[in-house]
């Protein structure tokens, strides 16, 4: 198991090194240091200000390797590699992501702050969210082809039609405005427990903005599961539906929830760009969206290695459940 | 067993129900009884920085005005024209003309002016405010590190400070020991700033944050490194000094309560007596409010807050609700608060809310670069593309006709500005045709070619409103019976085309002034000003403006300097290097418990001007969430 493990945390590495090079080509080959400090001083910098700009961000360096006389910044007392990709890859590696384009604030201490408010709301709407759509799946299974499932069927496909912008919308309207019960927007860490009740309403739009598509994904793998021969030997043996549902179906249709819900464990802490901007919660969604409208280029950088970091570290996680789930399957 | 789980839940439930997203005040009355008041406010962006040398954004300048004050501020009702009066300084700074055509202006601060208290001071008093710390303010402006945006701008007229900026590029670091020749210090309280030529322009930015006193110790102390500042001697992170200000104004920031993501809390500063409520100017119709504050020691409130919203809709919810104490009107909010005769909505108003209007000062256009083999050498063509752009009708359907119409450069209030002046070629259909059928190109054929002439739109507005304005504006030239091409292009490759010269039509072009002084507007067609150091987009040459722009430049405001500029507005207008839109003009809405205080809209917020009357405040939020 451990062999297994340290493996695949070598085989991220090749991937985690590709996706460097692509958003760095994105950023400084594609686009150029001289139009991200154009667009971070405004229309009003003149040449010294992106002279400045880009050597105060250790911009003024050779892209790729520091070897070609041609290149205007090449520096005959530097090192070959004392080049931008090579020092991304080295900083990056040290999980060392320099500073803000946009404010100078340390980003790795902006992600480190940003994760616990997401987390606070991902979270809870994460396993609520989890509990809801397993609960009513199973009760479609239980009623399928019956009335109950039809209606819960078309109930899931208007909620996952309807764009998540509308929920936000019609909760605040309903939730804040009309009956008064939450604030409509706010967020307080130091107010305690008391942060509460900023935090009810995210969760709840959060939940219920994912409940559409789960609990017509979970339907579909718990249906399979019910086709199988042991489910039918369990009713041959006499044991109660409710109970074939909930010992035996659950259990073996765990597998493959483990594959879905394990993998987007660790992409909670990224946060939900698009509550976190209606509510006001300082997380990662809200930073990236800030990132991206401030042409904040280092931030969105950094949230980009992250976000793969956490997507393969969900995938490793997934691989590990699996193993433990299902003692049959050998990680070898 | 069920009880066990559900009080907890209601418990949960009960602390939720509460609507008022608003921090609990921090205290609930002054010492002598009378009610603390707390003024909320909203902030649509985060500030880039709080450091006074560095910050140039409106939000960043919005939550340093309460926090620094400055050498010297706008007039809070003196806008038409534009006032300066004094602020730290103890009287407007005298000027002398040097036999060497150098300018020396010599300014006394008023004494007892303290910085605010903060850990960087011995005992966590702040001290007096001396000659020294403007010193070291202004050299802060001159260190590459510091990045100041306005350095490249000032060093052309202030002695010593590109030098000192060329040194420090070259050593890697300012030297902060060396004498700084453009500000000499006399005694504690006086000093001179020296110009290398006449520039009264300088006055404005000692209206600015830029030129604000700064503390040494506080610089040093908030470096952003590990200190052993925790409990216990434990070490941790200390903030840098641009997230840490500490100022002389009228409120201090409360950098424990306050969080740069989310919320800005500031706490009236007590030791503060640099300035008192204006004893006249106001309007009449602002005598209710204004009259009983005149003269009183500033600031009127006790404690601000401002919230940072990335979403408009919340605000609008927020100040409906009543716990935000007015807001800028965005479109979300348009149609709930303005009716279409440009009035408040009747609900709003029986709400007992206000709505006031004002007016930018900035003015947008589309540049014409004069360099193009076509359109600089053709000024009827140029003409007839100015008649054909209806300002009017842009500003209806984008900006649900609350902008200005804009006929000149100057935007409203600044010297040289004509109310009553219209653009020679401003919208006018048929003159339009008329011109470009003079300019060589009947119904806009082209007679070489015998097909429609073909003209290049560059745009920068990759949005779906940017796009439709684009579209609207292509559709006006277009009647004229040319083509134009509309090109989409990233904000910084716009910018790169400017400063290359490389384009025939540039849409969307603005100037927001830095002051309001003719010379800032005038200089974006001055002849040595072309891009990339300079801003004359159009790359506009007219010997004659240029001799008028040298003459008007240096002169103090007169009649004379009036008779100056409105000449030279009549050569660039009737030249046509741009295409007039607009001046930007925005609605906010007024709170009944907080009326407006100042009508300056050189002032971000005035909030040290800001009054509140706690008790409609208490009743109407009680009304309105009933």
């Amino acid at each position: 198991m451990l062999n297994y493990v340290i493996r695949r945390l070598f085989y991220t590495i090749p991937i985690l090194l590709g996706v460097m090079i692509v958003t760095f080509s994105l950023f400084f080959v594609i686009g150029s240091r001289e139009s991200m400090a154009r667009s971070n001083l405004g229309p009003r910098a003149k040449p010294e200000d992106v002279k400045n700009w880009i050597a105060q961000r250790g911009y003024d360096r050779p892209l790729i390797i520091n070897l070609s006389q041609n290149d205007p910044y090449y520096s005959a007392a530097r090192p070959w590699h004392y080049s931008i990709l090579m020092d991304q890859i080295g900083r990056f590696a040290r999980f060392d992501f320099g500073e803000s384009d946009f404010n100078r604030e340390d980003i790795g201490i902006r992600i480190r702050k940003g994760a616990i408010p997401s987390l606070l709301v991902t979270l809870p709407a994460a396993i609520i969210g989890l509990l809801l759509a397993i609960g009513l799946s199973l009760l479609q299974v239980f009623y399928r082809n019956r009335a109950v499932d039809t209606g819960m069927t078309i109930s899931c496909v208007v909620m996952m039609s309807i764009v998540p912008m509308a929920y936000i919308i019609a909760m605040q309207a309903f939730m804040a405005i009309h009956l008064r019960w939450f604030p409509v927007f706010g967020f307080d860490e130091m107010a305690g427990w008391g942060s509460l009740r900023f935090l009810i309403l995210p969760i709840i739009i959060m939940t219920v903005l994912g409940l559409g598509s789960d609990v017509r994904f979970y339907r579909s793998i718990f249906l399979e599961e019910v086709a199988q021969d042991y489910v039918r030997t369990a009713r041959a043996k006499g044991v109660s539906n409710p109970r074939v549902l909930l010992t035996h179906v659950l259990k073996n249709g765990a597998i493959s929830l483990i594959t879905v819900v394990v993998a987007s464990l660790p992409l909670l802490i990224m946060g939900s760009i698009l509550i976190e901007s209606f509510f006001g919660i300082p997380g990662l969604g809200s930073l990236v969206v800030d990132a991206i409208s401030k042409q904040d280029f280092a931030t969105v950088r950094s949230a980009v290695f992250v976000g793969s970091l956490l997507y393969l570290a969900g995938l490793v996680l997934t691989d590990i459940c699996y193993a433990i789930a299902d003692p049959r399957i050998r990680l070898s | 067993m069920f009880l066990r789980y559900l009080l907890p839940c209601v418990a949960v439930f009960l602390v939720a129900c509460d609507n008022d997203p608003n921090p609990v005040p921090l205290k609930k009355s002054r010492p002598d009884g009378s009610p603390w008041l707390v003024r909320y406010g909203a902030l649509p962006e985060a500030p880039r920085s709080l450091d006074p040398q560095v910050a140039y954004d409106q939000m960043s300048r919005r939550i340093l005005e309460p926090i620094y004050d400055c050498l010297l501020e706008y007039h809070p009702f003196k806008t038409d024209p534009y006032e300066v009066v004094p602020c730290m300084l103890e009287a407007m700074p005298v000027k002398t003309g040097l036999t060497d055509g150098k300018i020396e202006y010599r300014c006394k601060l008023k004494r007892g002016i303290y910085f605010h208290d903060d850990a960087c001071f011995p005992g966590g008093k702040g001290r007096e405010v001396t000659a020294q710390d403007v010193e070291y303010a202004w050299k802060r402006m001159c260190d590459p590190q510091v990045e100041c945006p306005v350095v490249s701008t000032l060093w052309d007229y202030i002695a010593g400070m590109k030098d000192g900026y060329e040194a420090a590029k070259k050593t890697g670091s300012f030297d902060y020991k060396a004498p700084f020749a453009g500000l000499e210090v006399v005694d504690s309280h006086t000093f001179k700033v020296h110009l290398l030529k006449p520039y009264p322009q300088i006055l404005y930015w000692m209206a600015m944050h830029f030129t604000a006193p700064v503390a040494q110790e506080a610089v040093a102390y908030y470096d952003g490194g590990m200190h052993p500042d925790g409990p216990d001697g434990k070490t941790i992170r200390r903030k840098r000094f641009d997230q840490h200000p500490v100022g002389t104004g009228p409120f201090l920031y409360l950098h424990e309560l306050s969080d740069p993501d989310q919320k800005f809390r500031l706490i009236r500063n007590d030791r503060y007596l640099t300035t008192r409520f204006p004893t006249e100017g106001w309007p009449a119709d602002r005598d209710l409010v204004c009259a009983p504050l005149a003269g009183k020691q500033l600031p009127i409130v006790d404690e601000i807050c401002i919230t940072l919203f990335r979403e408009s809709i919340p605000i609008w919810l927020l100040t409906r609700q009543g716990y935000l104490d007015g807001m800028g009107v965005s479109k979300d909010a348009y149609s709930s608060v303005v009716s279409a005769t440009h009035e408040l909505t009747p609900e709003l108003r029986a709400k007992g809310m206000s709505l006031e209007k004002d007016v930018d000062v900035s003015t947008f256009y589309t540049s014409i670069n004069m360099e193009d083999p076509l359109l600089g050498k053709n000024k009827k063509l140029r003409q007839a593309l100015s008649c054909a752009f209806d300002a009017e009708g842009q500003n209806e359907i984008f900006f649900n006709g609350v902008r200005e119409i804009a006929q000149q450069i100057l935007s409203p209030g600044i010297p040289g500005y004509r109310k009553d002046y219209r653009n020679p070629y401003g919208f006018n259909p048929e003159k339009a045709k008329q011109l470009i059928a003079e300019a060589g190109y009947p119904n806009g054929i082209d007679p070489a070619t015998g097909m429609p002439l073909q003209i290049t739109l560059e745009t920068s507005g990759n949005d779906a409103d940017g796009r439709m304005m684009t579209q609207f504006e292509q559709q006006c030239y277009e009647r004229l019976g040319i083509k134009v091409v509309t090109v989409e292009n990233t904000f910084a490759k716009m910018l790169e085309k400017q400063d290359n010269g490389n384009f025939q039509l540039s849409s969307g072009t603005g100037w927001g002034a830095d002051y309001p002084d003719p010379e800032n507007y005038l200089m974006l067609f001055y002849g040595k000003n072309l891009p990339p150091q300079g801003k004359n987009n159009s790359r506009y040459k007219n010997p004659e403006f240029d001799r008028l722009f040298e003459q008007m430049a240096t002169m103090e405001n007169s009649p004379e300097r009036m008779e100056i500029v409105h000449r030279m507005i009549d050569i660039m207008n009737e030249d046509c290097s741009v295409i007039f839109t607009n001046h930007k003009a925005y609605y906010s809405l007024i709170q009944p418990w907080a009326p407006r205080t100042h009508d300056n809209s050189m002032l971000e917020g005035g909030m040290k001007y800001s009054t509140l009357y706690p008790e409609v405040r208490t009743q109407k939020r009680k009304e309105w969430n009933r």
